[in-house]
């Protein structure tokens, strides 16, 4: 279960694992509010004095802090594709993100340019085709090891992913 | 379940969010293509990869509270509505708004350190509202 360090890799591999499975992946947005962190001291002390302080003492502490987790799943091959921030700025894009993946779900062409795409539309079925195959073996190869990667020819990207990953940990 | 015309999914979902008041909680949203299992296994494995007519989307929203909860009194409430595909723009620019309305209340401003966020607690909630 990868989580991927930019929202825009998160999009690249998850319009990819559609591409190979648009029936049965589903996307998942998480939005929960951890209750903030208590000082063990301060609790301790305003619960031992009166109701009053109470509230001045929460107002010293951290605000409750919101997270946002994009998750693509897709249950045939068990491929897991996450994205996680706290980052306000970033909700309106990711909702984009997901307005832009969902075109793909819904057999749309990508590009919101309906006319240029369809013009040119025998070309990028033939394209399509020959990820999606690729995508689909790989995908369940990779399932029954366990390392659910993004599917389709990313072997070295999401390598790199991973790699990355290991050494901060 | 009975779905929702997406008016009646935005006010529902709207108040699904965690306010001020009540700063705690999750809200799971989720989509994905609307097909029935007979069209999923038609004979050709690859059939669905080219759909011959674009597909609507159902997108689900729940509160997702576990059974404890729902015991204590805080019912769950699930929330799902069908988007065709000439409907998928119209219905993003709505979701985008709602969710930025909804969310943004609990996550990072724009330019916050940490030293700001206690000793200026109330300009950050200006700073939100102007990004």
């Amino acid at each position: 279960m990868p989580y991927y360090e930019k929202s825009e890799d998160w999009l690249h591999q998850s319009s990819l694992l559609l591409q190979a499975r648009p029936s049965t992946t589903r996307l998942t947005t998480r939005y929960h509010i951890k209750p903030a962190r208590r000082v063990s001291k301060k609790k301790s002390e305003s619960a031992a004095a009166d109701a009053a302080p109470a509230p001045a003492a929460a107002q010293d502490e951290k605000p409750p802090r919101g997270h946002l987790e994009l998750k693509t799943y897709d249950p045939q091959s068990g491929v897991t594709l996450k994205y996680k921030t706290s980052k306000a700025a970033e909700v309106t894009r990711l909702i984009q993100m997901l307005g832009q993946l969902g075109r793909g779900m819904a057999g749309l062409p990508p590009v919101q340019k309906k006319e240029v795409v369809e013009a040119g539309a025998g070309d990028v079925e033939m394209v399509d085709v020959g990820e999606e195959k690729a995508g689909a073996s790989g995908a369940a190869a990779k399932s029954g090891t366990q390392t659910p990667v993004a599917a389709g020819g990313q072997g070295g990207e999401a390598g790199k992913n991973k790699k990355k990953k290991k050494g901060k940990r | 379940m009975n779905h929702l015309t997406h008016d009646e999914f935005f006010t529902a979902l709207t108040t699904l969010f965690p306010t001020k008041s009540s700063p705690k909680g999750t809200i799971i949203l989720s989509q994905k293509r609307f097909t029935f299992p007979q069209q999923e296994k038609s004979e050709n494995p690859l059939a669905d990869l080219n759909p011959s007519d674009p597909l609507p989307l159902i997108i689900h929203a729940t509160n997702a509270k576990s059974k404890s909860s729902r015991e204590k009194g805080h019912p769950r409430t699930k929330l799902s509505t069908i988007v065709q595909p000439d409907e998928l723009e119209g219905f993003y620019a709505k979701y985008a708004e709602v969710c930025k309305a909804g969310m943004s209340g609990f996550l990072k401003p724009r330019d916050r350190t940490k030293r700001k966020a206690k000793a200026k607690g109330k300009k950050k909630k200006t700073t939100t509202v102007a990004a």
